[in-house]
């Protein structure tokens, strides 16, 4: 199975438990920011306990893949206005009520607003692109 | 038993810890069979290069070399995702509102619209800016211990709660 058809099965699964948890309802999200709801927040600590486990045990196999490759784990540094990116970040998944992942969970259940929430994601990240001609410091 | 088991998966939401457990195990299982790291936002500079192929952006250029990388097929799966997810628990094929929100503030459709534009557009701009997003820096990093990924997290809870604070005070009379 080639990586592109088995990255598209974990999409499908990754988008089914977002979507079945309820990390795709707008009041879920809400509810988390405003203190009246806290499943989300446990939600995003199982996973990252799981997750932490999960690559322990890859260690155990001495950071292998499937295919005996040497795995490479992925570490994004701070740049000089990451924070300042963070809090921007912050206030759009405050608003919508998604972030970049949940969002697409949220048009395949039909939710019309969810695609101007893309929209707006997609436009962001071009305006990111605009700013990269001129700057190299983002 | 069979109906009780598949009702729990397909149709009851699902408890806090199951979806936790299977969105973790993603973290190490992407990492064994394909080393890649889990991460959405990135996939939209992909989109971008697929919406404005004309466009000469260096940054899309040296980054977004191919254009259908796996990174469109996690977005693509993602989205199939959802949808099975909703038909399988029943949902409506269309739903028009976004939860409690456009019912409380009970605005015109355009407005709804441009508002929750703004908002991806705060995120798009601001996950690449800081470097990923919800799954990229607060599970995947955080689960690698990643110290840079703790203080991006920490700032994209503040912000969100300082947002949706500042929302319900304004436009939904302190509701939901």
């Amino acid at each position: 199975m080639g990586k592109k058809t088995g990255i598209f099965g974990f999409g499908i699964l990754f988008g089914f438990a977002l979507s079945r948890v309820g990390a795709s309802e707008f009041d879920l999200i809400f509810n988390m920011f405003t203190g009246t709801d806290f499943k989300l927040a446990w939600v995003m600590l199982t996973a990252i306990l799981v997750g932490f486990l999960g690559m322990r045990l890859l260690q155990a196999k001495r950071m292998t893949t499937r295919s005996g490759q040497p795995i490479k784990i992925s570490h994004k540094k701070l740049g000089r206005f990451s924070l300042l990116g963070a809090v921007l970040f912050g206030i759009g998944w405050g608003m919508a009520g998604a972030c970049p992942g949940t969002v697409l969970a949220q048009l395949g259940e039909g939710k019309i607003y969810a695609l101007f929430t893309f929209s707006g994601m997609i436009f962001g990240t071009y305006i990111y692109a605009r700013l990269k001609e001129n700057t190299t410091e983002l | 038993m069979i109906t009780a088991l598949a009702n729990f998966i397909f149709v009851e939401p699902w408890p806090f810890w199951t979806g936790g457990l299977v969105i973790g195990l993603l973290v190490p299982l992407l990492y064994y069979y394909h080393n890649t790291a889990l991460g959405v936002s990135t996939g939209y500079g992909n989109l971008v290069k697929i919406i404005l192929p004309s466009r000469q952006l260096q940054w899309i250029k040296s980054e977004f070399s191919e254009t259908w990388s796996w990174r469109i097929y996690f977005i693509a799966g993602i989205i199939l995702g959802g949808f099975i997810s909703a038909r399988l628990a029943g949902r409506p094929l269309i739903i028009p509102e976004m939860g409690q929100f456009t019912i409380i503030v009970g605005w015109p459709a355009l407005l709804n619209a441009l508002y929750f534009f703004a908002g991806g557009t705060l995120l798009g701009l601001g996950a690449r800016i800081a470097g990923g997003c919800t799954s990229g820096h607060s599970i995947h990093g955080i689960a690698n211990l990643h110290l840079s990924s703790i203080i991006v997290t920490v700032l994209f809870l503040a912000g969100g709660a300082a947002a949706a604070n500042i929302v319900r005070a304004l436009f939904m009379g302190g509701g939901i």
